[in-house]
Order: structure tokens, then C-alpha cells, then sequence
């Protein structure tokens, strides 16, 4: 063992957040400009950084998550996307995609490590942990 | 063996160990990776980290009885 870092993930990639939707099967709607949440902010929980109340409800793309009543919008920003979407129970999408989107965030990162991964020819294992999920790369 | 084992949590939480490297062979190996995902919060050293791979051990003679 040499190092061990954490990494906060980055959403800069259409193409493997195309590929983590289809892993869980969700269903990426590209250029579907507005998603389903309950319409209005109600102020129970602050807006996500950066994001203003008018922007609730308009994205770039969305992913449609079955058994949902609600979508989640993909909203591009300079060089990357942020995922926009409502929490509240009745919707279902916190019991699909988890706090933080981060079932949706791990199939992304899992997706980007084994392309590029692959590119640099290494042998990648997959095993699910009690925890989540571990690639194993061996050169 | 060489090894990078990245442990992705079901909150979305990339944890990155490298294995079987020596010196700062792991952090090099390890970097496109956190290229790839975006941005590395902590980094924590391991012994494995300090040790240089092209240093030899140097052995002592005793010459004086």
C-alpha cells in the first residue's frame, strides 16, 4: 500500500453518465429542457450551491428514473454538469438514487474508471462491498 | 503485483489505495484517475510511500574486531 486519497467526483462526461443511466436503467432524455419536481421551492432545504430558484425545473437533459413521479435534470455549466432534482419522498427518487444523487454519482464514476481504465489495458475486476462497489485495476 | 483499488460508496464517495508501488511511482500511477473523477480531497502517505525503489540497502563491514 503506497497512498490512499479521497476523491470528490466531478460530472463532465455525457457519455458516462449515458452509460451509468443504462447500468441502473434510468433512461437519459437528451435535450429534454424541463423535469418533473413539485413545481415550486418551498425553502425546506437550501438550494444547491451556485443554483438560483429560477433555475428549479429547467435543464439541458434530463434522466427519467422508473417508478418516479419525478425527474432529474442535468443543467450544464462552464465545463461540467450538475445534477438538479427534488428530494421529497413522494417523488421516489431518494430511494432510487440515494442522498446526494450518490447511486447515480458511484454508476458515473464506476463507468469513467472502466473506459478509461480499459484504454490503458489493465485488468479491472468488479466486486460489490457492503459498502458499494470496489474496481480492483492490476497492471 | 501492481494495484489501484478504488472503493466507490453507494453516497458516491471515491476512495483511491494504490498497492505494490514504491516511492512516488503510486501517486503518479494513480493521478489520471483523479483527473478522470475531479477533485482529491485528502491524500494520506503510506510507509510504502517513503521507500525509494532504486535505493539499495547499503551493508556495513565490521574492519575493527
Amino acid at each position: 500500500m503506497s497512498h490512499i486519497s479521497k476523491i470528490e467526483v466531478r460530472i463532465d462526461s455525457l457519455d458516462a453518465l449515458k452509460l451509468a443511466c443504462h447500468r441502473l436503467g434510468f433512461q437519459f432524455n437528451q435535450n429534454q429542457t424541463t423535469y418533473k419536481w413539485f413545481g415550486r421551492w418551498v425553502g425546506d432545504e437550501p438550494l444547491p450551491e451556485g443554483v438560483s430558484e429560477e433555475e428549479l425545473g429547467k435543464c439541458h437533459h434530463a434522466i427519467i428514473v422508473p417508478e418516479c413521479e419525478y425527474e432529474i435534470g442535468v443543467v450544464k455549466r462552464e465545463s461540467h454538469y450538475i445534477l438538479l432534482w427534488d428530494s421529497w419522498y413522494r417523488g421516489g427518487l431518494k430511494k432510487k438514487i440515494g442522498k446526494n444523487a450518490g447511486i447515480l454519482k458511484q454508476a458515473y464514476s464506476i463507468e469513467k474508471i472502466r473506459a478509461e481504465a480499459r484504454k490503458r489495458s489493465y485488468r479491472i475486476t468488479e466486486k460489490r462491498t457492503p459498502q458499494g462497489i470496489r474496481l480492483t485495476l492490476t497492471c | 503485483m501492481k494495484q489501484i483499488i478504488l472503493d466507490v460508496s453507494d453516497d458516491g464517495e471515491v476512495r483511491i489505495e494504490t498497492r505494490g508501488f514504491a516511492g512516488k511511482a503510486c501517486l503518479e500511477e494513480a493521478q489520471f484517475i483523479k483527473d478522470l473523477l475531479g477533485k482529491e480531497l485528502t491524500r494520506n502517505l503510506t510507509p510504502a510511500y517513503y521507500q525509494d525503489a532504486k535505493k539499495k540497502a547499503k551493508r556495513y563491514l565490521n574492519l575493527c574486531g
